[in-house]
Parts: structure tokens; C-alpha cells; sequence
């Protein structure tokens, strides 16, 4: 039967949440962030469908 | 606490004095509450130890999970009573299932539609003659979207598609749909069940057009929500001529409340609103069509499935497949066979196989083992 070792049960995940984490704070100071928020607290035209 | 309240909702002092919006944020505070004392009872009374409970029961805490989160999401009541959107702070956040940011309760911003504007945003010092168009093509600012990579990636490390069968909104959504008494189009998985149906090779043909059909959504995520945003400037090409979720939840609320925005319906509006519809009488007779072929967030978070900390295994010194029994197979509304492949991309998390399995060898959670001490598969099995 195949199982999953302990460490790959739980190391994979791990590290990607790490570089996940990673990815947020490069991507927030890198102004991402703010695309994000400006693009959403005004009504979106196209996502509603009036273009 | 007032300024809290105010911050938190983006409001200023003035917006208070309208009853309207006094009501909205009453009704908001309400709701949260509401919605954390029946998580809390839920936890308290072990409903989510699947097994326990049988079928039934965990049909019914999943719809309750499911309304729970779509409320505690989007439950921005000014905006549902005003017809506007939130516009606070916390939109920055991103929400982990399909929830068009401009649905009028929401909270927070769609994966997707974030990826978008953030693809869209353009470098204004480079540009490029495009010979085709014969105009100047505006470059890329960011060429990967590493702020909601990094969020899609912490949520699908933690759970995959748990989000799809749980959490999503759309998902809810058509859940409700198949919900309603007609007959359904659920294709046997088993070869002696298929040579017992009534045209055997049409449903091989259907079975065979259902399993290409569901890598579709990997073409919606690749064209739609990253190459042409990314290389053809000013539309989130996705939520634009796609998306059914930033209609429903978005568009037809917007739209009914607000009288200036209705007189802007057109073209568009025709094409989203048709797309929806087809969505919608599909989800009668098939379960969840759009996780199935279209949704590009699924697509990623069908990659996690294998990596996550919360995965199914299975026990196999109590699975009863070898004697004949695929409860679990036969039950899985997405046609998975747990049994074979207890992460596969294609599988939602929805627990439906978990309850069903007379032999209770299906896990879900974060274990190697199981209480009895049992390996638990995690993997294909041979």
C-alpha cells in the first residue's frame, strides 16, 4: 500500500504556505495590493455586465 | 468603537444619520452573529465528524455551512439596502471562493476577479508598436500576480477544494439548483453498471465527452483570467464575457436597485444574463456544471488537492472494494472514485463519499492515521 511518509504529509503544504506568505508581502508592497482594492470598491461595469 | 465601526464599514459620521444605512450596519452586526453562534453550535455538537451523522445529516450542516459563509461574506447590509457596494478597507482582502466583488454585500474582492486588475495594470513607461493593430500596446506592470497567487496558494495548501464543495458561493448556489426534484443526468462509473444501461455506448460517448470536457476549465484560466488580461489591456476578459457568479450575485441586485445603472443594461448584459441562465438549467439535470467546466479558480485549487494539509485517505484494511462495494463511487456527485484516487484535481470535498461508505474507510482532515492506529491512503492506489 502507498502512504504518504509524515514529513511529505506535512512538509509540502508547509513550505507552501511559507512561499505563499512570501508571495503576499512581495506582492502588497509591491503595490498589488492596491490594484486590488482600487479595482474593487468601485463597481465593477464588466463584471455586471453593462461593459 | 464608533471609529472602528466606521473604518470598518468605510463610512464617515454623516452616512450614520441615514436610517437606511443605521439599519444596514445593525443588520450586518446581526447577521456575523448570527451566523458565528451557529458555527459555534455546529462544532459544539460534533457535526462536522462526517461519519457520525450519516448522509442525511451531513447534507443538511453542509447547506448550513455553506449559507454560513455565503452570509458571513457578504453580509455588507448597507449595501444590499442601498444598492451600492462596500468600499471599506477590507476589500484588499481576498475571499477564497467565486464572489464577485461587486456583489452589494461583499466584503471582500473574487480571486480571479483581483488577478485581473492586477494583470491590468500597465507599465506607463514601456509600450510596443503592434504591427497587427497598428497601435502602440501598453506592457504589463506586474507579470505575475504574486499577491493573490500567494493567497490562492495558502488557502489550497490548507484545504484544496474544500473551498469548491464548502465555501464557495456559486457552488451554493448550484447546489440549491440540483436540489430541485428532476430527473438527473448521473452517468454510472462502473463498466458493469454502464453495460446495464439502456445505450451502453452512448454512455461511454458521454462519459468520454464529460472527462475532456472538464480540462475546459484549465483553457477559461489560461486565456480568460491570465493571457488576455495580461496582453490585451482594459477588460478582465473572464469576468467580462463569462463570469454567470459577478452577474447573479453582482448584476441582477446592482441592477434591480438601481434604476441608473438598469437604463446602462445592453449587448452585454443580454450575453451574461443567457450565460447564466444556460448555467442555471444545466445545474438542474448535472451536478455543478461550472466547477466542473469552467471555473478557473477550481482549476487552481485543483492542483492543491494533492499537496494540501486536508486531504481524504482512505483505509483500505476496511474498504470493502474488493468484495464488490462502491458506495463511494456511486455516490460522488462529481464522478470521482475515492477509492482509486482519494485526492483527485476533480474532487470538491463535498463528504458526500465520506458518509456514505457503510465501512467508514473514508478520512478526511489532517491525520496519517487513523484513532484505530490504521495507515491511511493518501495517494492512487495501484
Amino acid at each position: 500500500m502507498k502512504t504518504e511518509s509524515k514529513l511529505m504529509r506535512y512538509l509540502v503544504p508547509s513550505v507552501l504556505i511559507l512561499i505563499g506568505a512570501g508571495f503576499i508581502v512581495y506582492g502588497a508592497t509591491d503595490g498589488e495590493a492596491a490594484a486590488v482594492i482600487k479595482k474593487a470598491i468601485a463597481i465593477c461595469m464588466e463584471c455586471i455586465g453593462l461593459g | 468603537m464608533k471609529k472602528i465601526i466606521l473604518w470598518l464599514f468605510g463610512l464617515d459620521e454623516a452616512a450614520l444619520a441615514d436610517p437606511a444605512t443605521l439599519a444596514g450596519v445593525i443588520a450586518s452586526f446581526v447577521m456575523i452573529a448570527a451566523v458565528l453562534v451557529m458555527f459555534a453550535v455546529l462544532l459544539a455538537k460534533k457535526r462536522l465528524r462526517i461519519h457520525r451523522w450519516g448522509n442525511k445529516v451531513w447534507q443538511r450542516t453542509k447547506l448550513l455551512i455553506q449559507s454560513g459563509f455565503f452570509i458571513l461574506t457578504n453580509s455588507f447590509m448597507v449595501g444590499w439596502f442601498k444598492g451600492t457596494i462596500y468600499q471599506g478597507k477590507l476589500k484588499f482582502m481576498c475571499v477564497p471562493g467565486m464572489n464577485c466583488y461587486s456583489c452589494p454585500g461583499a466584503w471582500g474582492a473574487c480571486p480571479i476577479g483581483a488577478m485581473q486588475a492586477i494583470f491590468d495594470e500597465f507599465d506607463a513607461k514601456k509600450s510596443w508598436f503592434d504591427p497587427v493593430s497598428g497601435t502602440y500596446v501598453q506592457a504589463p506592470l506586474y507579470w505575475i500576480a504574486f499577491y493573490v497567487i500567494g493567497i490562492l496558494m495558502i488557502i489550497g495548501a490548507l484545504c484544496g477544494r474544500l473551498v469548491c464543495g464548502l465555501l464557495c458561493p456559486f457552488g451554493w448556489v448550484q447546489d440549491l439548483i440540483y436540489k430541485i426534484p428532476v430527473k438527473k443526468l448521473k452517468l454510472p462509473r462502473e463498466p458493469r453498471l454502464i453495460e446495464k444501461t439502456k445505450n451502453p455506448r452512448a454512455t461511454r460517448f458521454l462519459l468520454g465527452l464529460d472527462k475532456y470536457a472538464r480540462l475546459l476549465k484549465y483553457a477559461f484560466l489560461i486565456v480568460m483570467a491570465v493571457f488576455l488580461p495580461l496582453m490585451v489591456k482594459a477588460n478582465p476578459w473572464f469576468c467580462k464575457y463569462i463570469c454567470p457568479s459577478g452577474m447573479l450575485l453582482g448584476g441582477i441586485p446592482l441592477m434591480s436597485m438601481n434604476a441608473g445603472l438598469a437604463a446602462a443594461a445592453g449587448k452585454l448584459t443580454l450575453q451574461k444574463i443567457l450565460i447564466l441562465a444556460f448555467i442555471v438549467i444545466l445545474s438542474l439535470f448535472i451536478y455543478r456544471p461550472f466547477c466542473r467546466y469552467i471555473c478557473p479558480l477550481g482549476a487552481i485549487y485543483s492542483f492543491f488537492n494533492k499537496f494540501s494539509l486536508y486531504k481524504y485517505g482512505i483505509d483500505d484494511s476496511k474498504c470493502n472494494r474488493c468484495k464488490g462495494c462502491s458506495a463511494c463511487a456511486n455516490s460522488c456527485p462529481m464522478g470521482v472514485d475515492p477509492v482509486k484516487d482519494p485526492n483527485s484535481p476533480e474532487c470538491i470535498r463535498c463528504g458526500t463519499c465520506n458518509a456514505k461508505c457503510p465501512q467508514k474507510a473514508i478520512h478526511a482532515g489532517f491525520r496519517t492515521k487513523t484513532p484505530e492506529g490504521s495507515a491511511i491512503r493518501t495517494r492512487k492506489s495501484k
